[in-house]
Formats: structure tokens, C-alpha cells, sequence
């Protein structure tokens, strides 16, 4: 068990889609059993969700770095989702130094047009 | 032999015991269309959630009275105290089913968000400008563990119902709450376990039945269309027959490969029909139901063949979404919001339908000719008709990440609202190039726009006993 006070620093990461394009970044202190997306909003930093239990992936990041568990099983999140790397922020709690790339964008990659 | 060849509904209505005009609505569906004006404001859910936009989701107020100023403008949004609530259909606290009820008003709109579980209740005394009165929190609706609100109807006793499509988890089984007169949670309307998925519903009073329909377990459809997830039988292909008075359900019919994802149920108005439709999204067919003595039954009366697109890879379905019925019962509309057309068919004889005309606009097979200067991103989807039959409005966003999925652009340009005039003696319509409610243009960024009501009743809305 680790001490619940110990803090992780989280880089969040927008991506506007487009190659080489400007990045924004905000950096943010969150402890071990802190939800990121909590702290994103107590620090005032606007991050999409929806049903905030982990059913609705509208909160998806990208886990570049670090390490983050899920307080809950992140439901809205398939097999080849996880394993590609994508987190609920939600329901995160970060175990390391993180960086992830946050925004609409993100979910947006989860489920491709099937016809197309 | 078919009741709806009869719709003589106001005879009908006179057995009807203990019937004056004191409660809210219309005596009949016939009294609803000769005694309604014009409908001059409408109610349009607009929608930030899923998106970078810093901002709520909203009641917006359109202005569609022609002779007024501000004609097809946005004049006034309510905003929702929180982010990410996905608001998608609302409905009112009483309609015609509860003109029986001294008192009570037809004033409140309930208003869940689908992805937030929260409901919140908007007060329209003032009809330009509601205000935001009360809001039942998550953790309310999770306490009796159903999640994802999604129709919500009076019943005719002064409560609200609202189907629900999962458990606190947001997986299966759905359920339905009922709130109570002073719109709190008045606890789970059945007895748990008698569906699993469950979707939109609608109830016929006088035949004591409810038909509720499928789409699948929260988790599964709000982060997108998942082609895995309809091979491993995650989406919902059956409509359950309900006992209105014991809130059991009497009958499943399961509509086969046929019936995948039957949404919108609407009964015929006149509360003597036994008849009624649904359409099912992915495999394009609308379904006729009714009741054939000993059991109900579903038979597919319109399929739409799936389309060949260049450049993609499989033929495109045309994703009936949405559907609805005219006040007099001959007409049925339903949109196609993928191939891009709105469709109207003559439905004198409920099990024959037969198409009388449609409009392209929009969609990834219509004539991409924008509406005065505006690209439209989307399909036609949520469509409303006025009461008379005479105007059919519809939206363009079906459900934020299914539009991103399908109609990217629309995150970044917005919905549109777009009108056809319908001429119900020749069954024809067509688009009305003046009318073009633009949710691209609105101060905190590009809006999605979904359901529309009007404040005296509407053709989705309305249900008589
Ligand atoms: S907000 Fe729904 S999964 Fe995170």
C-alpha cells in the first residue's frame, strides 16, 4: 500500500488531430487516490465526461507515460482499448508521474465508421 | 378488420366517462388539430457534451412564428447547471392522457441527460423564457440502479415515467423510474427484471399496453457504433408487450435480424388503435405492430434497401432513427439518417404503407446543395410535425459520439433545424429554403441540436385514455 498523500505530477496533453500541429499542455499535482478529472476541474481545467462511473468513454485519454489504475472497472473501455493505452479519467488515479493526451478528440478514436 | 379505418375517435371519446376540458390538452386527437394554433415557439434540446466546448448543454427557445422578428432564431437558451449531461429527449409533465386531471397544467418539461443520469425539470410558465425549477441529482436515480434516462412521458395519473436503459452501472438490465407529481423520484415503476435492454416505449391506455423497444446497455452505445458489439448480440432486436395496469410484461417478440435496433415507438393517436410502428435503426425496416386478438404481432412493412457509397467499403444502411405519425393518423414520417432523406407514407391502411413522397437533405447520399449558403453536416434525424400536419421540422445530431463517428464535421460546424411544408391532401412536402435554424452559430461555440416539442402538444408526445 502506498501512503494516499503522495502526489503525481499529470501532464495533460491536446492534440488538435493534425500533424505537427500546436500542442497545449497543462500541468497538474494529483495525489494517489485523487480522480484526475476531478483535479483537472478543481485546478479549473475543462475536460469532457459524461456519466463519470466509467460506462460512457466520453472522458477517454491517451496514456503516453506513467502509470494510472482504475478506481472502478473502466466499463465503457474494450480489451484492444486498454491495451492500446486508453484510461477513463473519470475514474483514474495516477501511480506515477503522468503524461496523457486529453480532449474529444481522444474518444473520437475509440469506435471508427464500420462502412467506411 | 382495422380499427385505424375508422378513426372516428370523437364517438369513441364520448364513452369515455368523467370527460370535461379542465385538465391539460386536447379532448381528442381530432379536437387537437382543429382547436391548435400555429405552433409559434419550439423547445430544441442543444447539446456541448463530449465536446472541448467549456459549456453545458441547453433548452434552447426557437422563435418559428413567420410574422415574428426573430424568425428561426435562437431566443433564448436555458442552461443546465452542469457539463456533460447529453440531454436528449424530454417530454412533458402532463398531456392529453391527463385531461381529466382538474388543475394540473401542461408547464413543465422533464429533461434527463442521457450520459449523466441527471433530470432536470424546466418551468414554462413564461413560454419565451423558462427557467430551470428543480434537478434530481445521479445519485438518486442510481439509489433505485437504473442509469441512462431516456423517454419520458406523463402517465396519466399526474406521475412521470422514464424509460431508463441500465442499472447504476451502466450495464443491463434498464428499467423504468417514475417521478411524482412534485417531480421527485418516486422509485422504480416495475418490478425489477422483466426486460433487460430496453429504449423508447409508448402506451395506449384504453387497450392497457405499453410497447417498449431496444437499443443496448449504456456501456455499450455511448462510445460509439462497434460492429463487434452487434455480432456478440450486444444490441437489442425485440419489443416487449406490456400489462399497463400490472407493469409486467405480457409478450416478447423478438423481430429477428430484420428488427436490429428498434428505437422510436409510436402508437397510432386515436386511443381506440391497437396499431403502431417502430423502426428498427440498422437494419432499416419499419415495423408494423398491433394487436391480433390472441397475441400481438410485428411484421417489417418498409425496408430500406442499404446503398453502395464510393469509397466505402460496404453498403450503408439507411439508419431509420426516428419516426412519427400525423394527429389524424394517415400519415407516417421517418428519417433515414445516414443515406439522408425524410420520408413520408400514406398509412390509410396501417399494414400497407405506401411511400407518398421525400425529401433529400443532407445525409451522405442527398444532394449535398447546402440550405442558403449553409453546408448541413448531418442527417436528418429527430423530426417533429405540427399539429395540423401541415409542418415537418427536424434536427440533425442523433447522439455526440455516434455523430462523430459518422458526421465529424458536425462537432466543429453544429446542427442545423430544417422545415418541409406538407401538403396532407396530396401526401407531398417540400423543403423550405427560408427556414434554417443555424446551432453553428451560437456565443459559446457549435451546438448539437436533438428532440423538438411544442409547448400545446405535439405529434410524439400526445397520448389520449
Ligand atoms: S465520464 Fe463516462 S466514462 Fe468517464
Amino acid at each position: 500500500m502506498t501512503s494516499g498523500s503522495s502526489a503525481h505530477d499529470v501532464i495533460l496533453v491536446w492534440q488538435d488531430g493534425q500533424e505537427g500541429s500546436d500542442e497545449r499542455e497543462e500541468r497538474l499535482s494529483v495525489g494517489e487516490d485523487e480522480i484526475v478529472l476531478t483535479a483537472a476541474e478543481c485546478a479549473g481545467v475543462a475536460l469532457p465526461f459524461g456519466c463519470r462511473t466509467g460506462a460512457c468513454a466520453t472522458c477517454t485519454g491517451k496514456l503516453l507515460d506513467g502509470r494510472i489504475e482504475h478506481a472502478r472497472p473502466p466499463r465503457a473501455l474494450k480489451e484492444r482499448h486498454r491495451e492500446a493505452g486508453y484510461v477513463l479519467l473519470c475514474i483514474a488515479e495516477p501511480r506515477s508521474d503522468c503524461r496523457i493526451v486529453v480532449g474529444s478528440s481522444v474518444q473520437a478514436e475509440l469506435v471508427s465508421n464500420p462502412w467506411q | 378488420m382495422s380499427d385505424a379505418q375508422q378513426p372516428d375517435d370523437t364517438t369513441a371519446h364520448a364513452d369515455h366517462e368523467g370527460h370535461d376540458t379542465e385538465g391539460p390538452g386536447y379532448t381528442t386527437p381530432q379536437a387537437a388539430i382543429e382547436e391548435s394554433e400555429p405552433e409559434k415557439i419550439a423547445y430544441v434540446m442543444g447539446l456541448y457534451v463530449g465536446t472541448d466546448v467549456d459549456a453545458p448543454d441547453f433548452l434552447g427557445v426557437v422563435d418559428i412564428d413567420p410574422d415574428s422578428e426573430t424568425y428561426t432564431e435562437i431566443i433564448d437558451r436555458v442552461e443546465m447547471p452542469n457539463r456533460g449531461d447529453e440531454l436528449h429527449h424530454f417530454g412533458w409533465n402532463a398531456c392529453s392522457s391527463s385531461c381529466h386531471m382538474d388543475g394540473l397544467e401542461r408547464r413543465h418539461l422533464v429533461i434527463p441527460g442521457q450520459r449523466s443520469s441527471r433530470i432536470h425539470v424546466v418551468d414554462t410558465k413564461d413560454r419565451r423564457n423558462p427557467e430551470l425549477e428543480s434537478v434530481i441529482e445521479p445519485e438518486e436515480v442510481f439509489e433505485h440502479d437504473l442509469s441512462a434516462p431516456h423517454t419520458t412521458h406523463c402517465i396519466p395519473d399526474g406521475q412521470i415515467l422514464i424509460s431508463m436503459l441500465g442499472d447504476a452501472d451502466g450495464d443491463l438490465p434498464g428499467g423504468f423510474l417514475a417521478l411524482d407529481e412534485n417531480f421527485e423520484v418516486d422509485g422504480r415503476w416495475e418490478p425489477p427484471g422483466e426486460i433487460e435492454m430496453n429504449y423508447d416505449y409508448w402506451y395506449q391506455p384504453r387497450h392497457n399496453v405499453m410497447v417498449s423497444s431496444e437499443w443496448a446497455a449504456p456501456k455499450t452505445y455511448y462510445p460509439g457504433f462497434d460492429m463487434d458489439d452487434v455480432e456478440a448480440g450486444n444490441y437489442g432486436q425485440r419489443l416487449h408487450v406490456w400489462d399497463w395496469e400490472n407493469k409486467t410484461v405480457e409478450q416478447t417478440i423478438d423481430l429477428g435480424e430484420e428488427g436490429l435496433i428498434p428505437l422510436e415507438v409510436r402508437f397510432l393517436h386515436s386511443p381506440e388503435a391497437t396499431h403502431g410502428y417502430v423502426g428498427a435503426a440498422l437494419s432499416s425496416n419499419v415495423f408494423h405492430f398491433h394487436d391480433a386478438g390472441e397475441e400481438w404481432r410485428a411484421e417489417p412493412v418498409i425496408d430500406v434497401e442499404a446503398r453502395e457509397h464510393d469509397g466505402w467499403d460496404m453498403p450503408v444502411p439507411g439508419l431509420v432513427t426516428d419516426l412519427l405519425v400525423s394527429m389524424d393518423d394517415r400519415y407516417l414520417f421517418f428519417s433515414n439518417w445516414l443515406h439522408g432523406d425524410v420520408r413520408m407514407y400514406d398509412i390509410s391502411d396501417p399494414a400497407n404503407p405506401r411511400l407518398a413522397d421525400r425529401i433529400w437533405a443532407g445525409g451522405h447520399f442527398g444532394d449535398p446543395a447546402p440550405v442558403q449558403d449553409r453546408e448541413l453536416a448531418g442527417g436528418p434525424q429527430m423530426l417533429q410535425l405540427s399539429l395540423d400536419g401541415e409542418r415537418l421540422y427536424w434536427t440533425t445530431s442523433l447522439f455526440s459520439s455516434w455523430d462523430n463517428q459518422f458526421y465529424p464535421e458536425e462537432a466543429e460546424q453544429g446542427s442545423v433545424m430544417l422545415k418541409a411544408d406538407v401538403d396532407p391532401r396530396n401526401g407531398s412536402m417540400s423543403l423550405d429554403e427560408e427556414f434554417l435554424v443555424d446551432f453553428g452559430d451560437l456565443p459559446d461555440g457549435p451546438a448539437r441540436a436533438h428532440e423538438i416539442r411544442w409547448p400545446d402538444g405535439d405529434c410524439t408526445s400526445d397520448v389520449w385514455q
